[in-house]
């Protein structure tokens, strides 16, 4: 995007009169209603809520905010609920991302083995339950949980089974997980199913007249190809795991015993139950950089290999 | 074109009885998948005993009564006036989104403006932002705004992110400059460019954002939840969720209201299900 010598508009402008120049600069107009909201509400509250994270902040306290430094992340560090939450947290991404992710590749390569005109029903049918608002998904999850009235142990009682879905941590995290899977799987379906359909025909087609087994096609052709692909979904999804809470606060409550209260979920808590403003921010920025991190070690590791 | 030799490499491989197989698990899953979705519409026809007794996916005793009995509460549980709230803001929403995003992207991608790369370096940025560590900053901001508990504080920050931008102006670039050249001589101005040529050019793509802009808007419940106080001014997805903390065990009725939220989103997808899935798709294959 550096201006080069083949742009005309480039050099003329630099020697034109006062009114190009104005003309030049008259274009941000353009550009300025964006940026008036895009400062307003991204990077003011971005830089805020770092200058909160500094104060002991409290909205139902009668004092004013008063600069404590590092003190909120000095007591986030010492507060075991942020740990738990913090725990949860990565508990869930542990789990959620690597089965949806495997979840999405394995749909996608079952898709992508039909003929075409059959795959946009299947594309569809994968896709819609991400279409549903995080509170529908919620009324019906924990329904299907429901001890005695649920869909789950209507089916699984016939084994003589009854988990109970929400009554412990383990079996709550796993019903979060489930459902979390069902809900966010579409997405990265289609990109990796894109993916594949984006692979040059030929490589495939030397490989089958070689003699290459389905599998050997896709492990050692189609698999490669795709890292680029992957890595991108599970980037998206790892963030996205980072920052569960719709699911967690409707079907669970964050229970039972917190087993379930993710970071996301906390802070909320924090700001909008506890008006403690300047504590939330400090943990938001610990997750934000949590968030990078992952993302940057993430990027590395897969696109060495 | 190409399709057919994928299937000539893959037919000739592969015996039959493995395709079928591979095409019964694949439809096992997707009635799996659709399950929940498709129980929520059965069991809205329920009654109440058949529910907490479930017996089967249909209906002995299809009714009415639970639908009849959401749109029958209007004091607490305003159904219809949240459905009205989700209309305006989403419309909204989508409305200013792809005003103000093509118009900056227009600038960004069109125009030669000194210092643009700096800029859209910047917007592009915070696309790693996750969005749920602006959720207490921008609640102070709309505080002091004085926009708290109104639909502005739902669609104005709403015009803020960067995905538009970065979309739009992804698409303007590749426009050929012979066009614009062309208006230009004609004496078109920047603004009849943009309005006459840039836009018409763009349709696929704004098709896109709209709807994104519009699905995401609808179905957001952070932003209502922590927003939004009093009930008359909730979004569906806020209702239903208050709805259910109060009808805790009737499903029927949840399950209605469930039914009235998701009712419109899917005939959305139904009918523009094309554009939706070619646009996630576009997404990640961009390097």
């Amino acid at each position: 995007m550096t201006p080069t010598l083949a742009d005309p508009e480039t050099i003329s402008s630099k020697a034109k009169s006062p009114k190009e120049t104005l003309k030049r600069y008259s274009g941000w107009l353009f550009v300025l209603p964006y940026l008036i909201l895009f400062s307003l509400f991204l990077l003011t509250p971005l830089i805020y809520g770092f200058r909160l994270s500094l104060y002991k902040s409290e909205l139902l306290s009668l004092s004013p905010p008063r600069f404590i430094g590092a003190g909120n992340y000095a007591e986030a560090f010492r507060d075991p609920y942020f740990w738990k939450a913090m725990t949860v947290t990565m508990r869930m991404m542990l789990l959620v991302t690597p089965i949806t992710i495997l979840t999405a590749l394995g749909i996608a390569v079952g898709i992508n083995s039909l003929p075409r005109k059959r795959q946009t029903f299947f594309r569809s049918a994968f896709f819609v339950p991400g279409m549903l608002t995080i509170s529908v998904v919620g009324i019906v999850w924990r329904w299907f949980y429901s001890p005695e009235f649920g869909v789950f142990n209507a089916y699984l009682g016939a084994f003589g089974l009854r988990p109970p879905w929400l009554g412990n941590p383990a079996w709550a995290t796993l019903a979060i997980v489930i459902m979390t899977v069902w809900w966010t799987v579409g997405g990265p379906m289609i990109i990796l199913l894109a993916g594949l359909q984006n692979q040059p025909e030929q490589y495939l087609e030397a490989a089958a007249l070689d003699g290459a087994t389905a599998f050997q096609r896709f492990r050692f052709i189609s698999l490669p190809l795709l890292r680029p692909v992957l890595l991108f979904t599970i980037i998206l999804n790892v963030i996205g795991a980072f920052q569960i809470f719709g699911q967690t606060l409707l079907v669970t409550k964050g229970g039972p015993e917190f087993g379930t209260r993710t970071l996301v979920q906390y802070i909320y808590d924090t700001a909008f139950n506890n008006y403690r403003m300047g504590y939330a921010s400090s943990m938001s920025w610990i997750l934000f950089v949590v968030i990078g991190a992952f993302a940057v070690i993430q990027f590395r590791v897969l696109r060495e290999k | 074109m190409s399709l057919e030799r994928t299937e000539l490499v893959v037919g000739e491989k592969r015996s039959p009885f493995l395709t079928w197989i591979a095409q019964g698990i694949m439809i096992f899953l997707a009635l799996l998948f659709l399950m929940p979705i498709l129980l929520i519409f059965v069991t809205g026809f329920k009654a109440d005993a058949e529910i907490v007794r479930f017996t089967g996916i249909l209906p002995h005793a299809p009714t009415l009564a639970n639908f009849e009995r959401v749109l029958q509460t209007p004091e607490e549980f305003p159904v219809f006036r949240w459905l009205l709230n989700s209309i305006f803001i989403s419309s909204s929403v989508t409305l200013l989104v792809l005003t103000v995003d093509s118009l900056a992207a227009y600038g960004l991608a069109r125009l030669n403006l000194p210092g643009k790369k700096w800029v859209f370096g910047l917007i592009v940025g915070t696309l790693m932002v996750p969005g749920q560590i602006l959720l207490v900053p921008v609640y102070l901001i709309l505080n002091r705004l004085g926009w708290l508990d109104t639909p502005l504080a739902l669609i104005v920050p709403a015009g803020a992110g960067a995905f538009g931008v970065f979309l739009l102006h992804q698409f303007f670039v590749g426009i050929p400059r012979e066009l614009e050249e062309a208006a230009a001589l004609d004496g078109c101005s920047r603004l009849k460019i943009y309005w006459h040529v840039v836009l018409p050019l763009s349709r696929p793509a704004l098709a896109t954002l709209g709807l994104f802009t519009f699905i995401g808007s609808w179905n957001d419940f952070i932003g209502p939840l922590v927003f939004l106080d009093s009930s008359e001014k909730y979004t569906l997805p806020v209702g239903v969720a208050i709805f259910q903390s109060s009808f805790y065990t009737e499903y029927g009725l949840t399950l209605a209201a469930s039914v009235l939220c998701t009712l419109p989103i899917l005939i959305v997808f139904l009918l523009f299900q094309r554009n939706i899935v070619k646009g996630i798709a576009m997404t990640g294959l961009k390097d």
